[in-house]
C-alpha cells in the first residue's frame, strides 16, 4: 500500500510544480494499481502524453472521453503502458471499461 | 507489477510444496523470505466502515424505514412480490433459484444476485446499469416482468398507508414521498446488509488455527495457480469488474449497455464470494449447481470466443488443488444472525 501512497504523491507534487511554472507540455505518468487510477484528477498541459502504466495483476481497458474525443487503449495486459496525447483543451473523463469503478478525471489546459 | 508476479509465481511454487507436509504457510513463507504472505493477506482485511454516501448518509430511521419498505410486497404489481422475495435473507439475500422468478411468475433472463455487502458495490446489477444502490432500487419494483409497478403507482400505494407517514417524517424531515425518497430509504436498509466475520477473516488478523491446512492451500492457489484473485479480489473477493468468463449462452450482458468494445460481449459483473458456499446456484445464469463445478469451469470447462476474458486460460488443476480451493471458499462463510421480518406499517 505504501508505494500508491508515494506515487500518488508524487502525481501530485508534480501537478502542483507545473500549475506553478503555467504548466509544460511532457510526459505525465499514472499508474494502474489496486484496481484505481494513482491519481482521481490530474491537470496536464495541452500537447502533454500521459502514460497510463498498468501495475496491477489484471488487465485494463482504458476509454479517455471528452471534447468529442474518444480514446480507447484497447486490453491493457498487466506491465503494459498506454500512451495518450492530449492535444486539445478541456476536461476529460478517464475510466476502464472493464472495471468501472476505476474514475479519474482529466484537465488539458 | 513486477513484484506481484513474482509473488504470484513464488506462491505457485510454495502452494504445491505445501501439499506434502504439514508446516505452516507462515514456516514456509520464513523459508522462502521473497514470499509477502503478510502483505498478501492485508488485501484481504475487512474495512472498518460501512459506506454512507454524501447524497444519503445512513440514519437508523431510513434504515427502519427501509427495511419495511424491502420487506412489502404492497410495492408490487401483484401485491405479492417483494424486494425480499428474490432477495430472501434465510437464503443468502438471493432465492436459491437458477433464474429468479417475477411478476405473475415468469422467469427471468439471469440468476438473482445477492444484496450481501451492497454498501460497496458499484456499479449494479449483473450488467452494471445502475450507477448508484438508489438507482438500482429503483428498477425491480417498476420492471414489468419483476415487480411490475409504476413508480407513481408505488408512491401512490405508500402515501396511502397512514403507517408509512411518521416513518418518512423521521427519516426525510423536510421531503415528501417520492420515488426517489423510497428508492434512498430501500438503499440505506441494503447498505446494512454485511457479512459477518468469516473462518477466514479470523485467520487473516491472525488466528492460525482458524481455517484448515487444505484451505490456507486453497488460499494460495486461489491467488497464483487457479488465477481467482485476477477478478475476485479484495475482501469481498470481486474487483466489481465485467468479464466474459466462457459461460455457453446468448446474453450480451455488459456489452448491450457498452456496444463496440469486444472485451465486454457476454461480460457480467463479477460477484462477490462472501458466504458463497450457502448461495448456490452459481454464475448470472445460474447455470452450475456446486462450487465443484464452478471450479471445473474455470479450470477447463470454459467456451473460448473473441470476448473471453485475458484471465481466464486452463488451470490444469489436480484433483488436491480443486479440493483444497473448495476448502479455502467454505472459509468464506459467516454465521450472521437472524433477520427478524418487519411487523409492515398500515
Amino acid at each position: 500500500m505504501k508505494p500508491i501512497v508515494v506515487i500518488a504523491a508524487t502525481a501530485a507534487i508534480s501537478t502542483l510544480a507545473l500549475a506553478g511554472a503555467g504548466l509544460a507540455a511532457g510526459l505525465v505518468n499514472v499508474e494502474q494499481k489496486n484496481i484505481a487510477f494513482s491519481t482521481p484528477s490530474l491537470t496536464v498541459a495541452k500537447g502533454s502524453i500521459v502514460n497510463f502504466l498498468n501495475s496491477d495483476t489484471t488487465s485494463h481497458n482504458i476509454i479517455i472521453s471528452g471534447e468529442g474525443l474518444s480514446m480507447n487503449s484497447g486490453l491493457q495486459q498487466p506491465g503494459v503502458a498506454f500512451k495518450a496525447p492530449m492535444m486539445k483543451a478541456g476536461e476529460y473523463q478517464v475510466t476502464c471499461a472493464i472495471h468501472p469503478k476505476m474514475k479519474m478525471t482529466m484537465i488539458v489546459q | 507489477m513486477r513484484k506481484l508476479s513474482t509473488y504470484a509465481c513464488v506462491l505457485a511454487v510454495v502452494a504445491t510444496a505445501t501439499l506434502a507436509g504439514a508446516t505452516s504457510l507462515r514456516a514456509q513463507a520464513a523459508k522462502t523470505a521473497a514470499i509477502p504472505l503478510a502483505q498478501l493477506m492485508a488485501a484481504y482485511q475487512r474495512p472498518h466502515d460501512v459506506p454512507s454516501p454524501a447524497g444519503n448518509p445512513t440514519t437508523a430511521a431510513k434504515v427502519a424505514l427501509g427495511k419495511a419498505l424491502f420487506f412489502d410486497p404492497r410495492l408490487s404489481g401483484s401485491g405479492a412480490i417483494s424486494c425480499a422475495s428474490c432477495h430472501n435473507p434465510s437464503l443468502g439475500w438471493q432465492d436459491s433459484l437458477a433464474r429468479g422468478v417475477g411478476n405473475a411468475g415468469s422467469k427471468l433472463g439471469r440468476h438473482t444476485p445477492t444484496i450481501l455487502n451492497a454498501a460497496w458495490v458499484e456499479p449494479l446489477f449483473w450488467d452494471g446499469r445502475a450507477a448508484t444502490l438508489e438507482d438500482q432500487a429503483k428498477g425491480p419494483l417498476a420492471a414489468p416482468a419483476e415487480m411490475n409497478m409504476p413508480h407513481g403507482d408505488v408512491v401512490r400505494v405508500v402515501r396511502s398507508i397512514p403507517g408509512y407517514a411518521p416513518a418518512f417524517q423521521a427519516a426525510f424531515p423536510r421531503e415528501e414521498v417520492t420515488i426517489d425518497t423510497i428508492a434512498k430509504a430501500i438503499a440505506a436498509y441494503e447498505r446494512t446488509v454485511v457479512s459477518g466475520e468469516a473462518p477466514f477473516d479470523r485467520w487473516i488478523a491472525g488466528d492460525e488455527g482458524a481455517i484448515s491446512p487444505a484451505a490456507k492451500r486453497g488460499f494460495m492457489l486461489y491467488n497464483a495457480k487457479a488465477r481467482c484473485a485476477s477478478c475476485h479480489s479484495g475482501w469481498r473477493m470481486t474487483d466489481d469488474g465485467f468479464h466474459d468468463i466462457g459461460l455457453a449462452g446468448d446474453d450480451p450482458g455488459r456489452g448491450k449497455l457498452v456496444p463496440g468494445l469486444v472485451i465486454l460481449d457476454h461480460a457480467f459483473k463479477t460477484p462477490t464470494l462472501r458466504n458463497i458456499a450457502e448461495r448456490a446456484p452459481y454464475m448470472h445464469d445460474g447455470s452450475l449447481g456446486t462450487l465443484e463445478a464452478v471450479v471445473d469451469h474455470y479450470d477447463h470447462g470454459f467456451q473460448a470466443r473473441p470476448s473471453l476474458s485475458a484471465e481466464i486460460k486452463p488451470l490444469h488443476l489436480t484433483d488436491q488443488d480443486k479440493s483444497d480451493l473448495v476448502a479455502f471458499l467454505h472459509t468464506l462463510s459467516s454465521r450472521d444472525g437472524d433477520v427478524a421480518v418487519p411487523t409492515l406499517p398500515r
